[in-house]
């Protein structure tokens, strides 16, 4: 038995370090079906806001070279109906919740996680401040560290439970804005959310997304990702959750060698809902193979070119 | 819903881009399929790319095999197109609600099966479906429409139902069948002399816009059944989702996920 526990942000403990990145496993009990989503280290819920929102028109998700650009735009049923109808079923299905939050300006951020706080079932909160399909709410407070720190710094003063900050890739220094969130009070970063990208129908010479632009996901972000994680890993002292085109046992371990304590599993659930936990039997094999005892004497363990 | 890889039994040309798939499937998945549910089919080499499944409607199915008829559009269907027998794809479903039973009610006289393009292949399913239990298409309809001859697919086969009381109309946009211009033609002539009629369509959107406004100036009732782009096909990409009527929500509409609530929605919810 290999010991799979990590701590991803004080006192937070899961069974293992595979977790579920927000808008790619609906509300959890939607893979129920697949398999028991209580063996996974966390299930991180579809992003979250005060009011119900309906996300944007038109083509929403468009396939690119080994990858897929989004723009849902943050469509969520609103904290209220999550607590009401979804909340009871993943503490029925036993499953670790992380919740989502997001909102349009800091006050939405606070009263949601004021709402949130002392909810039995909840493990922690991850903020997004990094969504780039919304006008308002999330990337405005992710590309700038004072206006990330001040965000955080409210948050925080409204609950106690642990907070994650989800960090955009789509700025000119990521370990800034690690550092001032971490600086702030966040417990614990995870990083990346998708890349703005476009795509374009040549034919009809017109963008493919009805939003225009577009998160870019999937394998094709995955070195961009490890390299961020790498980097802020270098420049903070909080734990690290690292996302970005995982879909393999070996891709996970590659982000907890550049020091990430867990991992997040986004994309590939859509094509292959068994994923996640494929992963986590992929890292404990991996591990047990390598003589390795406990995964955190794994986690940035990355030699010296 | 199932996931496992499966073996081609065999893949069969239709037409110059048009191809029929053949999929070994255990009897478990073959009890659950219905007319008009779907799978999601990818390639299980591991590297990739195409990164997403593709979702195509269960065309036919015996007790240990299905059928998907793949039209060439892109790199994801190009590839599945291409395996040989023997291959392995990797399948989740069936997927989706399916059509309502196609039995009439008791005022309504005939059933109009509307196929515009490949929306045969989901339209086929009822009626393989109806054919393979050797139940009567007395007073059933196929209105199908493509853009060429060599689209109208699986006509043969249909055709060979005709004893079982199906009735076919083809026609095609250029004229190289019997007939030219839109199925939709076909379908406004046909409820002028059977008003109590009820509609089940697949194809294009505008075809489907199409179908939807001639029912609601006839009267009849009907169903569509939608395509979508998703990545998933089990709810939760949220990326094929469809404005509907809603009586629930304070705008009147909602969204709808064409992968779990559908994709075939009672004609008059669908707002396009």
């Amino acid at each position: 038995m290999v010991d799979l526990k990590v701590e991803i942000a004080p006192g937070v403990i899961l069974k293992n370090p595979v977790l579920t990145a927000s808008g790619t496993f609906g509300y959890g009990r939607e893979y129920a079906p697949y398999f028991d989503i209580a063996k996974l280290g966390a299930i991180v819920t579809k992003g979250l806001s005060l009011q119900p929102k309906t996300g944007n028109p038109g083509v929403r998700i468009t396939e690119t070279a080994c990858g897929m650009l989004n723009s849902i735009g943050l469509e969520n049923i609103g904290v209220e109906k999550f607590l009401a109808d979804e909340l009871p079923i993943l503490r029925k299905l036993d499953a670790t919740v992380i919740v989502n939050i997001f909102g349009n300006n800091q006050s939405d951020y606070a009263a949601l996680a004021a709402k949130l706080d002392g909810v039995t079932g909840i493990a922690a909160l991850e903020i997004n401040i990094s969504c780039p399909n919304v006008k308002a709410g999330g990337i405005q407070f992710g590309t700038d560290p004072q206006a990330a720190a001040k965000l955080i710094a409210a948050v925080r003063k409204k609950t106690s439970l642990p907070l994650i900050t989800k960090l955009s890739p789509n700025v000119s220094d990521i370990v800034a804005i690690a550092k001032a969130v971490e600086e702030a009070g966040s417990d614990s970063l995870s990083l990346i959310n998708t890349l703005l990208g476009m795509a374009i129908d040549l034919d009809r010479k017109r963008p493919i997304l009805g939003n225009v632009t577009g998160g870019l996901s999937g394998p094709a972000i995955k070195p961009v990702a490890l390299r961020m994680v790498y980097q802020v890993a270098q420049a903070v002292s909080i734990p690290i959750i690292g996302i970005g085109g995982i879909t393999s046992a070996r891709d996970a371990l590659e982000f907890l060698l550049a020091g990430a304590s867990a991992i997040e599993i986004g994309t590939a659930n859509f094509i292959n809902p068994q994923t996640a936990i494929e992963i986590v039997e992929g890292i404990e094999n991996y591990l047990k193979g390598q003589k390795c005892a406990k995964i955190t004497d794994f986690i940035g363990k990355l030699e010296k070119v | 819903m199932y996931l496992f890889n499966s073996e081609v039994v065999s893949n069969q040309k239709l037409s110059q881009n048009i191809y029929r798939l053949r999929l070994k499937a255990a009897k478990d998945f073959c009890r659950a399929a219905a007319p008009g549910k779907f799978v999601m089919l990818g390639t299980v080499d591991g590297l990739l790319d195409p990164l997403l499944r593709r979702p195509f409607g269960i065309c036919r199915w015996g007790s240990d095999w299905f059928e998907v008829v793949i039209k060439v559009v892109g790199k994801g269907s190009c590839q599945l197109s291409n395996l040989a027998k023997g291959v392995l794809v990797a399948v989740h479903g069936p997927l989706g609600n399916g059509y309502p039973n196609a039995e009439l009610e008791s005022e309504q006289k005939s059933l109009f099966l509307v196929a515009g393009g490949m929306g045969i292949a989901s339209i086929a399913s009822q009626l393989f479906f109806a054919l393979d239990r050797k139940q009567s298409l007395v007073g059933t309809f196929l209105l199908y429409g493509a853009a060429n001859i060599s689209e109208l697919i699986l006509l043969d086969e249909l055709t060979a139902a005709s004893s079982s009381g199906l009735q076919i109309q083809t026609i095609t946009d250029d004229g190289s069948s019997s007939r030219q211009g839109f199925v939709t033609q076909l379908l406004i002539h046909e409820l002028q002399t059977r008003p109590q009629s009820r509609v089940f369509a697949c194809g294009p959107e505008p075809m489907l816009k199409s179908v939807q406004k001639i029912l609601q100036e006839t009267g009849c009732d009907g169903y569509l059944s939608l395509e979508n782009r998703m990545a998933c096909g089990f709810g939760v990409c949220l990326g094929c989702v469809q404005t509907v009527l809603s009586e629930t929500s304070e705008t009147g509409m909602e969204t709808a996920k064409v992968c779990t609530r559908g994709p075939v929605f009672p004609a008059q919810q669908v707002v396009f």
